[in-house]
């Protein structure tokens, strides 16, 4: 989380600079940035609780409950979409993992599993992460989910624009890089994490 | 036991299509359909065919398979219906939010101001405190190391029998009494 207070006119340079910038150029920078690439890094302190050659568990300093684990990436990753699917495997067999650990060690009888991606999703910094929270009854932690209800016509509809989007993403087995959308949303997490904080 | 836990599985009934649905995606181990109750309009399902009542019963090449799909999924959210964002919310466990006893993963569209709270009050844990809850997650977490890796590329197919195992139901309902 950046907490730099820039003036109007660096936060549009920064923006213009990041805009030309090459996917290279800006993961570089967006590595540089990431305080969560330090802390992978070493160069930050955290309380490591598992670590292999593509991730990293470490407890949350802000946590929900006693327990609660952030699982990271190694390599700089935004949001999930940018994720090669093998280490998306790999991240959630991690994320099985220790959840069964909590239901082992710190008397959770419960976990919870939560990814944001972006800013609208309650996703507070650059870095991919997974929260592995314990949980208990009546421990003051509350999800809140709406019951939405929908009309016919609007499931049809919805439904086939995903599936639509699904069945186009499989038809190319091989794509496998990150994605042209995953980029859109960096961009403007970073400009709007730079620019309103 | 193990036949009647099924029957009364929601999700193995929406699986073996006696319950409608609408489905967006579907292979030979995973299903996923839409809430029509949802969160938010887009909110889907990510479920494993088998019935598995929580995360560590499913063996890691389907969670593999699974978070695969639900990225897939989030995708296709961004991409066809202009989400501001997407949540991957897993809720293990009756005091975790679990309703029903088939493992489900909820991939939900987001946008500002949607009545969505994933948000939590930070807990102020004492130096000590912390320390004790390191040492003992740690006792567990050095234990991590062996996957099943996945070999198999997802490929669409028509549902498939599935069987369950009656430990597996007893774990659940373990669980759900915290019978030790």
């Amino acid at each position: 989380m950046a907490e730099q207070s820039l003036s109007p006119e660096s936060v549009k340079a920064l923006q213009e600079k990041i805009s030309q910038m090459s996917p290279e150029e800006l993961k570089e920078f967006q590595k540089k940035q990431c305080v969560f690439c330090q802390i992978v890094a070493g160069k930050i302190q955290s309380r490591k609780m598992y670590e292999d050659d593509k991730v990293v568990a470490l407890l949350d300093i802000n946590p929900a409950n006693p327990g609660h684990t952030l699982l990271l990436t190694k390599e700089h990753y935004s949001i999930l979409p940018q994720i090669p699917d093998e280490e998306v495997g790999h991240v959630f067999m991690v994320v099985k993992a220790l959840s069964n650990c909590m239901l082992r060690s710190v008397d959770a009888q419960g976990t919870n599993v939560i990814v944001a991606n972006g800013i609208a999703a309650g996703q507070r910094a650059q870095h991919f992460m997974a929260h592995i929270i314990p949980r208990k009854p009546n421990d003051g932690v509350n999800f809140v989910l709406p019951q939405k209800s929908m009309e016919d016509k609007d499931i049809e509809a919805i439904g086939n624009k995903l599936i639509g989007a699904i069945t186009g993403d499989y038809k190319d087995e091989t794509k496998n890089e990150p994605k042209e959308l995953g980029a859109k949303v960096n961009l403007d997490d970073i400009s709007r994490i730079l620019g309103a904080r | 036991m193990a036949d009647k836990a099924r029957e009364s599985c929601i999700v193995c009934q929406i699986i073996g299509s006696n319950v409608p649905s609408k489905k967006v995606y579907e292979d030979e181990l995973v299903l996923a359909v839409l809430d029509v109750n949802g969160a938010n309009p887009g909110h889907c399902f990510v479920m494993p065919k088998n019935h598995y009542p929580i995360i560590e019963q499913v063996p890691d090449a389907e969670i593999g398979r699974l978070f695969q799909v639900s990225n897939k999924i989030s995708s296709a959210i961004f991409e066809a219906l202009g989400a501001q964002g997407t949540n991957i919310f897993v809720a293990n466990g009756i005091p975790a939010g679990q309703t029903v006893a088939h493992f489900t993963i909820n991939v939900i569209p987001r946008k500002e101001n949607d009545g969505i709270n994933l948000q939590w009050q930070p807990k102020q844990l004492s130096e000590e405190e912390i320390s004790t809850v390191e040492l003992k997650l740690k006792e567990q977490t050095k234990n991590i190391g062996h996957f099943e890796a996945e070999e198999k590329k997802p490929r669409m197919q028509a549902p498939k029998q599935i069987s369950i195992s009656k430990e597996e139901d007893e774990y659940f309902e373990k669980q759900l009494r915290r019978v030790p």
